[in-house]
C-alpha cells in the first residue's frame, strides 16, 4: 500500500504537508524560512510587516515559563518593501507557498502593504489584526470587533488582487463564529486561528518585576493548545472556509486534535523552541505513520472528523 | 528555563571597561562556546558567552561596548543579574586542536582552555587585541602558555594574531577553535582553507530570543540560527554560511 497522502488544499494552495511555519516564526528572510521547509514545512508564514521597517519592543521580548512562552516581540520587521524582496528571494529557492503576513495601523495600512506585498506574488496573504502585544501603540487588537476586522479583510481583499487571504482571528472576541461569517462575507478565502492569547505577565520573583520589557505578552505553547482547538472547532461550525488551525501544537496528538476539529493545515510555531527545528519532520512522519495505522489514504480522511 | 535573578558574587576588574562577573550557576553544566542572556530590568538583555562555569559558579567577562554593557560596569558584589540559558553550540575538541582569541572574543576560548586543562590536555593558545591594556586573564593564560599578538606591538607580536598560527606546528587533523571580532574570523577561515585544517568558529548575531524561533539570527544561505546550531559553527555549517564578513541584519530584519 502506498503511503498515505499529508497533502492538502487552502483555499486552492496545495500544501506537500500540512505543518505550515506560523507568522513571528523564523520569518525574517529567505534563508531563515527556506531553513523551515528544508526541516518539512509544507508552507511558511512572513513575520507580520507594517509599512514602514519596526524594531519592535526591546529585549526581553520572551519569558519563557513551565507550559509555554510568552512573547512581546512587537511586531519587528523590515518593512513592506524589503520584505517582498525576501519573498521574492524565498520564491526563486523553494517551491513550498509562501503567505505574505500583513499589518497596519488602520485598513488603508494594511491594503498599502499587501499591494506592495503581493508584488512578489506570495501564494497566499495572511491580514494579522490579532497581535496582543502592541497595544499601547495601537490600542485594542482589531480581532475584538467584527466590524473593524470585517473592513480590514475587505481592504486586503481587494489590495490583494485574486491571491487568497486569510485573516488571522484571536481567541479573545465575543464570538468566533460570528467573527467567522464576519471575514467570509468581507471576502476572506481562508481563517487562520488562534493568534497568541491574554496578553500574561511572567514576574521574576528575585528582582520582584515583569520579566517582557513590554510588561504583557501574548502567551502561546502547550498551555493554549485546547482553547485553539475549541477555536476551530467553533469556526468550523459557523462557516466553510479552510482554517490553518495554529496554538500549542508540538506533539503528534495536538495536531490531530487540531485537525479533527476542523482544521485544514496546522501551524506550528513556539514547539520549534521546546522540540527543536526537527519538530516538523517528526511530525509529519508521525502522522504518516498513524493515517497508515489507521487505515487512512490521506489526512483529509480525518479533517473535522471530531464533529461527525 | 526562565529567566532568574542571582547576585553577584565575585567582580573581577580587568581595567578599561572590562570587568568578569562570577555569580552562582543556574544550571548544572554548560559548554564552551555555549551563552547566557543575562538581563537588568529597564535596561534590557544581552547575550555573553560564558568565560568559565565549574563547580556551582558561572563566570562572563563582559566589555562596555553598549549602553547595557556600559550599565553592567556599574554593578558591585551584592546586585542582582538576571540570567537565562544556557543556549547554543560548543566548541568539540576530541583530537589536536588550537584556540584563538581575538579582543573580548576570549571569553568562551577561556572557558575552553580552563576545560582542556581540566582534562589534563595542553593546546596552543593565540590571543589578540589591539593593545596589551586590552588582553584579560594575561597571567592566567602565559600559566596555560598561551602567546599574544597586539595591533600596537605592546604585548607580544606585533601583528595580527592569526600570524602566529604560521610557527605551529599541526597536522591535518588540528582543529582551529576561533572566537574574535568576525574580520579575524573571516582571516582563520582563510589561513585553515589554504592549510586545509578543520574549523569551529564563535560567530555573533543580533539575538532577540534566543530560543531558536524569532528567526532574527538565521544566518544568510542555509538560514541556520545562530543562537541554537551556533554560534559555534564547524566546516559543514559554515559552507552554508553566505554572509560571513558582510553587513549583518539589524533589529528590523533588514541588512
Amino acid at each position: 500500500m502506498a503511503s498515505p497522502s499529508l497533502a492538502t488544499t487552502i483555499a486552492g494552495v496545495a500544501l506537500e504537508r500540512p505543518f505550515v511555519l506560523a507568522s513571528g516564526i523564523l520569518g525574517v528572510s529567505a534563508s531563515s524560512m527556506t531553513f523551515a521547509v528544508d526541516r518539512g514545512a509544507g508552507a511558511v508564514t512572513t513575520k507580520s510587516v507594517a509599512w514602514e521597517p519596526r524594531r519592535g519592543h526591546a529585549n526581553p521580548v520572551v519569558a519563557p515559563f513551565e507550559h509555554g512562552l510568552l512573547n512581546a516581540v512587537g511586531l519587528s520587521g523590515p518593512g513592506a518593501v524589503f520584505m517582498a524582496g525576501e519573498i521574492e528571494a524565498f520564491r526563486a529557492r523553494s517551491d513550498a507557498p509562501i503567505i505574505g503576513s500583513v499589518f497596519g495601523a488602520d485598513p488603508e495600512e494594511f491594503a498599502r502593504v499587501t499591494a506592495e506585498l503581493v508584488k512578489a506574488k506570495p501564494h497566499m496573504i495572511e491580514v494579522n489584526v490579532s497581535c496582543p502585544n502592541v497595544s499601547s501603540e495601537f490600542g485594542v487588537p482589531f480581532s475584538a470587533d467584527p466590524v473593524a476586522t470585517a473592513e480590514i479583510t475587505r481592504a486586503v481583499v481587494e489590495a490583494a488582487g485574486g491571491i487568497p487571504v486569510a485573516t488571522k482571528l484571536s481567541f479573545h472576541c465575543p464570538s468566533l463564529g460570528v467573527m467567522a461569517r464576519a471575514c467570509e462575507e468581507a471576502g476572506a478565502s481562508a481563517l487562520t486561528a488562534i493568534n497568541t492569547i491574554g496578553p500574561g505577565i511572567v514576574i521574576e520573583p528575585g528582582f520582584r518585576k515583569p520579566v517582557l520589557t513590554n510588561t504583557i505578552g501574548g502567551v502561546s505553547g502547550p498551555a493554549i493548545l485546547p482553547l485553539a482547538v475549541k477555536a476551530v472547532w467553533d469556526i468550523r461550525r459557523a462557516c466553510g472556509l479552510p482554517i490553518i488551525g495554529t496554538g500549542g501544537v508540538e506533539t503528534l496528538d495536538g495536531a490531530l486534535q487540531i485537525l479533527m476539529a476542523g482544521a485544514t493545515a496546522v501551524g506550528v510555531g513556539t514547539g520549534l523552541w521546546r522540540r527543536g527545528a526537527g519538530l516538523l519532520d517528526d511530525l509529519n512522519t508521525e502522522l504518516e505513520a498513524w493515517l497508515e495505522h489507521e487505515g487512512c489514504t490521506s489526512i483529509t480522511e480525518i479533517i473535522g472528523v471530531a464533529h461527525d | 528555563m526562565g529567566h532568574k535573578a542571582l547576585p553577584i558574587l565575585r567582580i573581577i576588574d580587568h581595567g578599561p571597561d572590562t570587568k568578569s562577573f562570577v555569580l552562582p550557576a543556574p544550571f548544572p553544566t554548560s559548554l564552551p562556546g555555549q551563552f547566557v542572556f543575562a538581563w537588568l530590568p529597564g535596561l534590557g538583555e544581552k547575550p555573553f558567552s560564558i568565560s568559565e562555569q565549574h563547580g556551582d559558579e558561572i563566570e562572563l567577562t563582559v566589555k562596555a561596548l553598549g549602553p547595557f554593557s556600559r550599565a553592567m560596569m556599574a554593578l558591585e558584589p551584592g546586585d542582582k543579574l538576571g540570567l537565562r540559558g544556557p543556549y547554543g553550540s560548543a566548541f568539540e575538541v576530541p583530537g589536536p586542536a588550537v584556540l584563538l582569541g581575538g579582543g573580548i572574543g576570549i571569553a568562551p576560548i577561556r572557558f575552553l582552555a580552563r576545560q582542556l586543562e581540566r582534562q589534563g590536555r595542553s593546546v596552543p593558545i593565540l590571543l589578540g587585541a589591539r593593545s596589551k591594556d586590552e588582553h584579560v586573564f594575561v597571567s592566567d593564560f602565559e600559566r596555560l602558555g598561551a602567546r599574544f599578538a597586539t595591533d600596537d606591538g605592546s604585548l607580544g607580536h606585533h601583528g595580527f594574531v592569526t600570524d602566529l598560527l604560521r610557527d605551529l606546528p599541526m597536522t591535518s587533523d588540528t582543529t582551529l577553535c576561533a572566537c574574535g571580532p568576525e574580520v579575524m574570523l573571516v582571516g582563520v577561515r582563510g589561513v585553515a582553507a589554504e592549510l586545509e585544517l578543520p574549523m569551529q568558529l564563535s560567530m555573533e548575531r543580533y539575538m532577540k530570543c534566543g530560543l531558536g524561533i524569532c528567526g532574527q539570527c538565521c544566518m544568510d544561505g542555509s538560514g541556520v540560527r545562530c543562537c541554537v546550531e551556533g554560534p559555534v559553527l564547524d566546516d559543514a555549517l559554515l559552507d552554508g554560511v553566505t554572509e560571513l564578513g558582510q553587513t549583518h541584519r539589524d533589529g528590523t530584519g533588514r541588512r
